[in-house]
């Protein structure tokens, strides 16, 4: 007896036909729309060639800052939320032998709250001159601390990070928790008997089992650094000057002047971006076959 | 199997039938006007009148105020995704209005409405395009001057008198430094404050080189080319690192100004000529003639900087209740709520229309009257594409005091971006 174990390719189409309209054919007309001068300035839109990629890696633009703000931030944001990410959750499956879903939800409760929220109350915190940070650290006698977190142009990105990366660090620690709970604990036995200090044990068994989930994590932040937006006009609005500008923050600024092409061809560049960025880590993490 | 599902086809057609057949009674529906705008532009006054105006017709005002530095990229991004609300503010200046907002596309035309005859010209020129008068100017454009407000008790102290030249007026500040106070609040956090020192001495850049604005406004000049110019950015880059705008001028806003030198810690602000009055206001200890004014003396000016445009209010073509948003604007230039607005508004000393009692102080009245020969149109009303990247010019000049620019990167950034401006306009000047 024949038994039918698959749905009809056909039962896909409707799907398909949205995702394509919705998607698909407004991302590909969207690059197409980047080597041309539409704006909302004139009716007419002329097909100008590069010229709108060619003022975005000029020289004498601001735009190169955007590229270089955005790796920063995104390799900083990296390191940052999988070291701790990774620490926390060793603690939670380890450490910690009480309260563990406790902490597990306190970790986890910024990852919850709008980013633009999050964005309004640390720009107050850091406030350099009344904010509670500052305030308390004065207080304490830590004058020489007491920085201008988000108006020094030297740190500002760096501040903008470290709220991020507490925002986030409770989603990439849950991510790696599950990695870990998924480790055999026979496997650290049998490494014990063996001799295998922690540290040996961490670098040998935990790392290159973990790598799964490790290179899950390091995906969804690379993809979520490149494309960083609300945490970054909430707290700064790209400034002082340009010194926390970043791809999706010029995206904007583009379009809301009415500098569509422009505008079209920065998103065009961040897309490819995103596919080599993303491409490259998955190969560069996956698990290679035994043997080679 | 197939009568049963025909049954229920059939109720349900009946049912949504008779729901068609019987609207809501959308007569009875409340009109409320979604009004965009910067908290700075909409006024407690205003507020009131908006509230009296619901009592009076049942129309709400549902004021969408969105923070100075993000409202130029919101209101732009609504006009030009089509989403913008029924009115929207903006600045008047008839050398942008069509590159900032596009108001032949964007804007009612309000040239017929009864309060346009009675519209002071001068400041009705700048919201009229191609003859056509697209904008409502509530605001008082012929008394606000943006001036130095400074504290006449710390400069009798400090025998100090308003400087007629930058050399002065730098002595000044250091002395007042050196005395442990403040000499000027410049809340920079805002993004549009620091410009104000360089495009509202225009009367000044036109004194030394006349015609500059129309060599400007064809693109026979460039800014990056004037000295006079250049003269004033690095004066302002030279009081933020003397420490004239106190230690946390990056992270100060304009909302904090009269906390600001209500506490005698600082002496100078750049403000408008009503500064004092909206100061007693707040503080009623102080009173408005403890505070005198003097013009900007960057680049050795002593000429009044006037600006006949200013915030203005927008119908958005592409609303569904234009009528009722005609309504508003003639409610709020009828002439008892325009008396009642600005006896209301300490930032006001005058309105732009006939019949109105205005608040200038013998004093001001005098200031006003020493300039009266001795004046001119600031450069941001007087020249193209400068007033649509005021926001730009904002980041540049922080990026200045900052040290990752400097004065002529400043003004060879403004010449890149009106270029940019201009060819998008397919200016002719341009091609």
């Amino acid at each position: 007896m024949k038994i039918r174990s698959r749905y009809p390719r056909y039962f896909a189409l409707p799907a398909l036909l949205l995702y394509g309209t919705f998607f698909i054919i407004p991302s590909l007309s969207g690059i197409v729309y980047a080597f041309t001068d539409w704006s909302s300035y004139s009716d007419d839109v002329n097909f100008v060639g590069l010229k709108n990629f060619a003022k975005i890696f000029s020289p004498g633009e601001y735009y190169l800052a955007y590229f270089l703000n955005t790796f920063v931030f995104t390799g900083a944001t990296i390191v940052l939320k999988t070291v701790l990410g990774l620490g926390l959750a060793l603690l939670l499956n380890e450490g910690v032998k009480r309260f563990v879903n406790i902490y597990r939800v306190l970790i986890y409760r910024p990852v919850v709250l709008p980013f633009i929220v999050v964005g309004l109350i640390f720009r107050s915190i850091l406030n350099p001159a009344t904010g509670l940070l500052n305030t308390f650290l004065r207080a304490i006698g830590l004058d020489a601390i007491a920085m201008q977190w988000l108006v020094d142009p030297h740190i500002a990105i760096y501040s903008v990070v470290v709220v991020d990366s507490w925002k986030g660090v409770g989603y990439i620690m849950v991510i790696l928790l599950a990695g870990l709970q998924t480790i055999p604990k026979d496997y650290y036995e049998a490494a014990e008997v063996d001799g295998a200090n922690a540290w040996q044990r961490f670098r040998y068994l935990t790392v290159p089992l973990l790598m799964p989930a490790i290179a899950i994590v390091t995906v969804l932040n690379v993809l979520y650094g490149l494309r960083v937006f609300d945490i970054v006009y909430a707290m700064t609005n790209g400034g002082p000057g340009y010194a926390t500008e970043v791809l999706s923050t010029g995206i904007f600024k583009s379009f809301s002047q009415g500098q569509y092409g422009l505008g079209t061809a920065i998103s065009t560049i961040l897309f490819l971006i995103l596919i080599g960025a993303g491409y490259g880590v998955i190969r560069l993490l996956e698990p290679k076959p035994v043997g080679d | 199997m197939i009568r049963p599902l025909l049954t229920t086809l059939l109720a349900l057609s009946a049912v949504s039938l008779t729901a068609y057949a019987a609207p809501p009674a959308l007569a009875d529906a409340k009109v409320t006007l979604a009004y965009l705008s910067d908290p700075n532009w909409v006024k407690d006054g205003e507020k009131a009148l908006a509230k009296k105006f619901e009592d009076q017709t049942g129309i709400a005002i549902d004021f969408q105020l969105v923070p100075s530095d993000q409202y130029f990229n919101v209101l732009k991004t609504k006009l030009n995704s089509g989403e913008a609300p029924d009115l929207f503010g903006g600045q008047s200046g008839v050398t942008d209005l069509t590159l900032n907002y596009n108001v032949e596309k964007n804007a009612v035309d309000l040239s017929s409405e009864p309060w346009a005859k009675l519209e002071d010209p001068m400041v009705a020129a700048q919201s009229t395009v191609n003859g056509k008068l697209y904008g409502l100017t509530y605001w008082d454009t012929l008394g606000y001057v943006w001036v130095v407000d400074y504290n006449k008790a710390m400069f009798k102290k400090y025998n100090l008198t308003p400087p007629k030249t930058y050399a002065e007026f730098k002595a000044l500040c250091q002395k007042l430094l050196d005395n442990g106070i403040q000499p000027l609040y410049e809340p920079v956090s805002d993004g549009w404050h620091q410009v104000l020192w360089f495009p509202e001495l225009g009367p000044r850049y036109e004194q030394v080189k006349p015609g500059l604005a129309e060599a400007l406004n064809t693109n026979k000049a460039k800014f990056a080319d004037s000295d006079i110019m250049k003269t004033d950015l690095t004066e302002l880059k030279e009081m933020f690192d003397l420490g004239f705008f106190g230690k946390n001028a990056l992270s100060d806003a304009w909302a904090d100004r009269t906390k600001a030198l209500s506490d005698g810690k600082v002496a100078m602000i750049l403000a408008t000529s009503s500064y004092p009055v909206e100061l007693a206001k707040d503080y009623p200890t102080v009173k408005p003639d403890d505070y005198g004014v003097f013009v900007m003396p960057l680049a050795d000016n002593q000429l009044l900087n006037v600006n006949p445009a200013g915030p203005t209010h927008f119908i958005y073509s592409g609303s569904s209740h234009i009528a009722e948003a005609k309504q508003f604007l003639d409610f709020l230039t009828n002439p008892e709520n325009l008396q009642t607005y600005l006896d209301n508004e300490p930032a006001f000393l005058t309105l732009p229309f006939p019949g109105i009692k205005d608040k200038f102080s013998p004093e001001l009245k005098a200031f006003m009257d020493a300039h009266k020969d001795a004046r001119g149109t600031v450069y941001q009303t007087e020249v193209k594409y400068v007033n649509a990247q005021w926001m730009d010019i904002g980041k540049d000049v922080t990026a200045m005091f900052t040290g990752t620019e400097q004065p002529a990167d400043v003004l060879a950034n403004l010449d890149k971006r009106r270029a940019d401006l201009a060819q998008a306009a397919k200016d002719p000047a341009w091609k």
